[in-house]
């Protein structure tokens, strides 16, 4: 019986590991085609040892630095879109939560809806709109576009943590003669404010992610860190190396959130329609 | 005297809270519904009226000449957009099912909650976390005909591995597509069912226990039925992402080849922005709206049947 029981055991952890190579592997040998000397990067056999370096990333972030503005620009894109997403979204997901309105089924499924729509079947006519404003290559015209993304978002996952607040908190202050703002501002939000975090935290890794929008919107001063990688395919020979170097640069911030976040990770992933 | 002091605000108060009901959320909902209105009016109305004119861009800054319905009936006769149509459909029906299945065996292994399987599980969702894009990049890497770790495996093991590469092959492109998505998504899968089925209550599990039922009777007859809502939900959701699935084909693929891997979101994307055919990707574009609707609208009229809002 024990020794039946041991052999489980074993058998759980090979199948563990074999979950961490399938699923982690591919990670960590892309990490390593960033550091390893170029001319290994497609030996046959495979080399699993090497000197490694810091060249690609020297070459991409200090000289010429190709991404390192593209950097920045993601970081501008996505904490922007966060940023204005939150005055549409906070309001909306309080009123969701705690009023009675009309259609709120619907209003929520619509919001779902949005999120669920082919992003791509939208860019043709942003392009030659924003063309036509005059917006083109700009920051502004990202964010607001990516609102799209980040405002059902926000609204659905905000939603599910304000639902979590005991509305007799808010009763008690009701009947103590608050109005509804203070109510909200002073007593509401205050403690949502983790929940507020998250969800600012899981739409920065959305827009961070986003690559079909920049596609179209951004010029080359303006490019965010999946178009520079793309735009290693453009130039003339492909260099893996620094292809691997901006990829594991675009990687980082959204793993350094999921791992922090771990607890919220099945919500944020299923809009708060999940609790984990 | 003292009595009816106390009562009169009392008297008032439901007048102010039926004011605030009738009209404060609507004021408050109103800039979100509005702001997404104004952002997805234009493109569709837009796409709307492109749709039914010869435009082309390479041609001319404005529509040329009013053609009905002619670029609706050109998308649906085009054999690269019906072929579209199919692949994204196979990769979004296979894809949901092949990752549902694997994440709910990673689920059930994880459940097995020995030392050490929590850093598994913790570590389980990086591929998730990853921008399509970027997982692009990292599988045409690993699928690179020369020196791909996946080719290499698959030769060491001596499965035939065609000679332009898996992406390079009419036969196994899709497949090949397929698991790059498997590969980043199952762990979603895993990592939410996991969770959910820890939620069944142990008085339940014990109850089926002492009834003997097999680990399989228990998994199909009580502890699935528990989680039916949270697993229609995400099939739900994963499969809409897979339908529109564009970024991963752009960078692994561009379609090809010949139409083997062409996805409705790379047919949007090449019309548009590679020919700038305004006019007929317009009609494209209302063709898979419409399509998107009637899946959305069934799909969260069955998975949101029974909640309470």
């Amino acid at each position: 019986m024990l020794r039946q029981k041991a052999f489980f055991s074993g058998l759980t952890y090979v199948g563990g590991l074999l979950v961490l190579a399938i699923f982690i592997g591919p990670i960590v040998w892309f990490i390593a085609l960033a550091i390893r000397p170029a001319e290994t990067a497609f030996a046959m056999p495979p080399q699993f040892t090497f000197q490694p370096g810091l060249d690609a990333f020297r070459h991409i972030l200090v000289n010429p630095g190709t991404n390192a503005p593209q950097l920045v620009n993601s970081l501008i894109v996505a904490i922007g879109a966060v940023a204005l997403n939150l005055p549409f979204s906070v309001p909306a997901a309080y009123a969701l939560s705690r009023f009675k309105v009309r259609g709120k089924k619907n209003i929520m499924l619509w919001y779902l809806g949005l999120l669920m729509a082919p992003p791509i079947a939208f860019l043709i006519p942003y392009f030659i709109l924003i063309t036509r404003v005059g917006l083109q290559g700009t920051y502004f015209s990202m964010v607001l576009v990516l609102q799209t993304i980040t405002i059902p978002f926000s609204v659905w996952l905000m939603k599910s943590f304000i639902d979590e607040v005991p509305s007799e908190l808010e009763e008690a202050a009701r009947v103590d003669g608050a109005r509804w703002y203070t109510v909200m501002w002073r007593i509401t939000l205050p403690i949502v404010r983790p929940g507020i975090i998250v969800t600012s935290m899981f739409a920065f890794v959305f827009a961070w992610n986003n690559a079909a929008f920049p596609l179209v919107l951004s010029s080359r001063s303006t490019a965010t860190l999946p178009i520079g990688t793309l735009g290693y395919f453009a130039t003339s020979g492909v260099t893996w190396n620094f292809i691997a170097a901006a990829a594991v640069l675009a990687m980082i911030p959204p793993m350094i959130i999921f791992l922090v976040f771990d607890r919220y990770v099945v919500r944020g992933l299923t809009f708060g329609s999940v609790k984990g | 005297m003292s009595v009816q002091t106390v009562l009169a605000p009392q008297a008032e108060k439901p007048v102010r809270p039926s004011f605030v009901r009738r009209y404060l959320p609507y004021l408050l909902i109103a800039p979100s519904v509005i702001m997404l209105l104004s952002l997805i009016a234009y493109p569709l109305l837009f796409a709307l009226r492109s749709s039914l004119y010869f435009w082309n861009l390479q041609i001319a800054p404005q529509p040329l000449t009013f053609v009905g319905l002619a670029n609706y009936v050109q998308a649906l006769n085009a054999f690269d957009f019906r072929d579209a149509l199919v692949n994204t459909l196979v990769l979004s029906v296979t894809g949901t099912a092949i990752e549902f299945a694997f994440g709910l065996a990673i689920a059930l292994l994880l459940l097995k909650a020995l030392p050490g399987m929590n850093v598994v599980r913790a570590l389980l969702i990086l591929p998730t976390t990853i921008a399509p894009i970027v997982v692009g990049f990292l599988f045409r890497y690993l699928y690179d005909p020369g020196g791909g770790l996946i080719t290499w495996l698959l030769r060491v093991f001596g499965a035939p591995v065609p000679p332009m590469g898996l992406l390079g092959s009419p036969t196994t492109a899709l497949a090949a597509v397929l698991f790059a998505d498997v590969w980043q998504w199952t762990p979603f899968f895993a990592i939410v069912l996991y969770a959910s089925l820890l939620s069944v209550p142990d008085e339940i599990i014990e109850a089926a226990r002492l009834d003997r039922a097999s680990p399989l009777t228990m998994l199909i007859r009580i502890k699935l039925p528990l989680i039916r809502r949270t697993a229609v939900i995400i099939a739900m959701l994963r499969f809409m992402q897979l339908f529109n699935t564009f970024d991963t084909v752009l960078v692994l693929t561009r379609g090809g080849p010949g139409t083997s891997t062409r996805t409705l979101g790379y047919s949007l994307y090449e019309q548009g922005l590679i020919n700038f055919n305004i006019g007929l990707v317009s009609a494209m574009t209302w063709i898979t709206v419409l399509i998107v609707n009637v899946i959305v609208a069934l799909y969260v009229s069955f998975a949101f049947r029974n909640e309470e809002w």
